[in-house]
């Protein structure tokens, strides 16, 4: 599980830092056209396209090395086995919303898929609405993985104690 | 309904739930509770909350700021920072301020500087026997100013959604930082007096034309960035981007302090700390989508209207909301969600957007230093390895006067928006 | 999740009891300007909706509250998450449907009487099938409003064609529109709409386009590039009042021909709305000391004309562009 999971945050990673360069090598491309009087009409759309890719890439990867702001205030209270406890329950409650984002997401590729993009008319919505199901697949990924972590230290305090 | 979803947005966040995931799941709860909206209305506005060309400037922004931190130009605004204010009267502390006024002038966030200029500062305070509570105070408190000072991610943000400019906001900000930096410098004399710190040696002539020397170009970003928006050689995304590739080039090349094969990394503490913000953001959206079908703008309006009606209580109401707001959430999605419902309201009131968005955008910066969320305020506790709760008593003194500076340019916005009206009247 | 009458306000117990044949009705645009004839228009619908169902049906209007992008309001009349919604043909083209572009043409229509035969006679109610088909009934045509006459404005009047050399003329960037305006020796250039004020302030771009209601509003008569008005007339434009056609079948028979009757009633309040406007802008312009002068439109719509051949075929919609220059 661990391999697997690293492997696809590697790919994830790539992916994100790729769409964030892109995002930013458009941005500059239009600054300098619009400079030099020449109207490029796609720029707008492939910029933030893919700066949406890089923020719901970056928010999966986000929440497999578990840096999403959270207030710990009880987390820490606790101790030993009902800690343990809340953060199974924590990870399964993740797990559920990212189901319901992965199912929705998908619904939404479907009904859009063939919506085309402004300015680049051949290029389809899809493309976009797309990366919602590969960030909330992820995001069950690593929450998953968490949890069976979370599972084993509890059953490995079960048997020390 | 709406008791229960506040409850489960409590009893969620309580528990340890990523915020930016608490208001997710409380959006998809409260949107299945209404029959007549499916469901994959939740993430479809979480993509189209961010489908928008001003965000983009969030991570050229967060951009910028790492590369500044990378390159190590935070350490040479120090530097200069400690050679202008060092020999006052506790001059470690003058300079933490003074330096958080130039590295806002670069930055468009707060937690950057808190980080960068902490690291390097709370330390060697401690060394120059300073207690560790004013080290961190002074560290997180001044660190706001980078928000107030433009460029500023929250008043892109703020611009974005009301339409107000986002030249006139980033003019409207210059003032009021000014003002609350000056006032903690004041205030850090004042204790410096009384708890007798240390100043540091005046600096020969020679060693200050260096390091002003060394700062200067780093120093004109903010001009380039400002001047540009302000004059409408770019737009604010553009703004950013010429931001972040400045800071890049003078690092490269200029101070030659940061090396090609250290941009991966700084590309994806970028990525990192954008996304963290930017998926808030669109959770956000989605909540912010459930709030409109129950229309709160149109009842926040007849509310005011009917129990308020003076400009001056909803100015006030709108500090102390946004003020508790900030307690717990960070400013980019409190604008998201709150904002629209005043909106309605503050024009009712005749309150001018870019006046609002300042007076927004300064109350959440106070929440960066406010526990239990601040930003700021965890960051420089975590430096300075003090207690949360010892590192805010600190704060408070700090706090005060950012409170004071608010309010009095809440009700003298003249002099806020003097600037902006001398240099381009036709922003307003 | 369709047909409910819940609106969530606190103690939603009442599940069932009569909420099969009461409707509520979520009616959107994109302006978040509450003075805008969209606003009438839409109100209208809800007035009679409400009153000629006795309060069966409820109609909820959201003035940018839920959407200012036309395309985010489209996705919600698909999903279902609006009801109503307005939209111009550049947005419906991004749903895969390309003859809505016809009514984006320009000079396509010579007048209002012109653009009005035709949206209400048979090529109205063709391209009404159309979009009902190629959408496979997600989205169905209730009326036809309009977002005014559109001229030119800028920092210099324009009294030939030749004024326009090498001027920046921010206006959309779609196919046609633009490939017309390049044409008259303009250089179409992309300013957001919200921004336009400011880059005709200060020199950014040098013209631009749009009907009174809307860049008077907007104050750019008063700035220094767009002070000069030139009647140009180039766009009478269309929008399309839809709804979605599943959900429409699925309302009783009563309930329709309810819809469409507030429908044809908020047809006739846009345009009167809209009408009155645009005359009562144009003062506003006037008494602000913007100059309008008038032009000679032939060269113009002689150099539209191939233009308008060349797109009808790309989106085969030869036999309609036919029609609608038969109704002048
Ligand atoms: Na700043
Ligand atoms: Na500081």
């Amino acid at each position: 599980m661990d391999k697997a999971v690293k492997f696809v945050e590697r790919i994830q990673i790539a992916l994100g830092l790729f769409f964030l360069t892109v995002f930013f090598v458009v941005i500059l491309f239009q600054i300098a056209t619009r400079h030099l009087g020449i109207s490029i009409i796609w720029t707008e759309e492939v910029a933030t396209y893919s700066f949406i890719w890089s923020v719901l890439m970056g928010a999966a990867i986000m929440v497999n090395r578990r840096e999403h702001f959270n207030f710990d205030v009880i987390q820490k209270k606790l101790k030993g086995k009902m800690k343990l406890g809340l953060n199974l329950f924590n990870d399964a409650v993740l797990i559920v919303f990212n189901i319901a984002l992965l199912s929705y997401g998908i619904d939404v590729v479907n009904q859009f898929w063939d919506y085309t993009w402004t300015s680049l008319p051949d290029m389809k919505m899809g493309y976009i609405w797309i990366a919602v199901p590969i960030m909330a697949a992820t995001m069950i990924l690593y929450s998953t993985n968490h949890l069976i972590r979370h599972v084993k230290e509890f059953l490995g305090k079960g048997v020390q104690s | 309904m709406g008791i229960f979803l506040v409850a489960t947005f409590i009893l969620l966040l309580l528990i340890g739930i990523p915020i930016a995931f608490v208001i997710g799941i409380v959006a998809l709860l409260g949107i299945t509770n209404i029959e007549y909206i499916p469901e994959v209305t939740v993430p479809m506005k979480m993509v189209n909350g961010l489908d928008s060309f001003v965000l983009l400037a969030v991570p050229l922004f967060i951009l910028a700021a790492n590369l500044m931190n990378s390159g190590k130009i935070s350490e040479r605004l120090v530097q200069f920072a400690l050679a202008i204010v060092g020999s006052i009267k506790g001059g470690l502390a003058q300079a933490n301020v003074l330096v958080s006024m130039m590295f806002a002038g670069v930055s468009g966030a707060s937690q950057a500087d808190t980080a960068g200029v902490g690291k390097i500062l709370i330390p060697s305070m401690k060394e120059n026997g300073y207690d560790t509570e004013t080290s961190v105070g002074v560290t997180a408190a001044s660190s706001t100013v980078g928000v107030i000072i433009p460029p500023s991610i929250p008043m892109v943000i703020f611009a974005g959604i009301t339409n107000a400019s986002v030249g006139a906001l980033f003019l409207a900000g210059i003032i009021p930082g000014i003002l609350v930096a000056v006032a903690m410098m004041i205030f850090v004399y004042i204790i410096a007096k009384k708890k007798d710190f240390r100043s540091y040696e005046r600096v020969s002539a020679k060693t200050f034309f260096k390091l002003l020397a060394d700062s200067i170009p780093a120093l004109l970003t903010p001009i380039i960035i400002v001047g540009g928006i302000v004059t409408g050689v770019f737009t604010a995304t553009e703004s950013a981007a010429i931001a972040s590739v400045y800071t890049l080039l003078i690092s490269m090349f200029y101070y030659r302090t940061l090396k090609i094969k250290e941009l991966p990394k700084i590309l994806f503490d970028t990525l990192a700390l954008s996304s963290l913000s930017l998926f808030a953001l669109a959770a956000a959206s989605g909540l912010g989508e459930l709030m409109s079908y129950y229309q709160l703008g149109v009842q926040a309006q007849e509310f005011f209207t009917n129990y308020v009606d003076a400009k001056w209580v909803f100015i006030l109401i709108t500090i102390a909301f946004f003020l508790f707001i900030g307690t717990f959430m960070d400013a980019i999605p409190a604008m998201i969600l709150f904002v629209p419902v005043i909106m309605p309201t503050a024009a009712e009131f005749g309150v001018d957007p870019v006046q609002l968005g300042l007076i927004v955008v300064m109350t959440l910066a106070i929440g960066l230093i406010t526990p239990p969320y601040g930003l700021c305020l965890l960051l420089a506790a975590k430096i300075g390895e003090l207690p949360v709760e010892r590192s805010f008593r600190a704060v408070l003194p700090f706090m005060a006067i950012i409170i004071a500076v608010l309010v009095f340019i809440a009700f003298f916005p003249d002099v806020a928006m003097h600037i902006p009206k001398l240099i381009n009247p036709s922003l307003f | 999740a369709c047909g409910g009458s819940d609106e969530g306000s606190g103690d939603s117990g009442s599940e069932g009891e009569g909420s099969s044949d009461s409707i509520k009705i979520v009616a959107a645009h994109n302006q978040t300007n509450e003075e805008n004839p969209y606003q009438d228009g839409l109100l209208k619908f809800k007035e009679v909706a409400e009153s000629e169902s006795d309060g069966n049906i409820e109609v909820e209007v959201h003035a940018g509250t839920i959407g200012t992008s036309e395309s985010e309001l489209v996705e919600k009349l698909k999903t279902g998450a609006a009801d109503v919604v307005l939209v111009s043909p550049g947005f419906m083209t991004s749903t895969g449907i390309d003859e809505v572009n016809l009514f984006a043409f320009p000079y396509l229509f010579d007048s209002y009487d012109h653009w009005e035969s035709v949206v209400q006679g048979e090529v109205g109610d063709e391209m009404g099938q159309i979009i009902n088909e190629e959408s496979n009934n997600d989205f169905k045509l209730l009326g036809y409003w309009t977002a005014g006459v559109r001229h030119y404005y800028g920092k210099e009047p324009i009294n030939s064609m030749d004024d326009l050399e090498g001027k920046t003329l921010r206006t959309q960037t779609s196919g046609v529109i633009s490939d017309f305006w390049e044409q008259t020796g303009a250089v179409p250039t992309s300013v957001a709409w919200g921004e336009l004020y400011q880059a005709l302030q200060q020199d950014t771009v040098d013209s631009a386009e749009n009907a009174y209601p809307y860049f008077v509003q907007q104050d750019h008569h008063n700035t220094d590039n767009g002070q000069y008005i030139t009647e140009t007339g180039h766009d009478y434009t269309t929008r399309f009042l839809l709804t979605n056609g599943n959900k429409f079948d699925e309302y009783t028979e009563e309930q329709q021909e309810i819809i469409n009757q507030a429908a044809e009633a908020s047809v006739e309040a846009e345009w009167e709305s809209l009408y009155s406007q645009e005359d009562e802008y144009k003062e506003i312009a006037q008494e602000d000391g913007a100059e309008i002068n008038q032009i000679d439109r032939q060269p113009f719509i002689d150099l539209a004309k191939p233009l308008q051949d060349e797109y009808a075929e790309e989106y085969g919609v030869t036999d309609l562009l036919e029609k609608v220059r038969e109704a002048k």
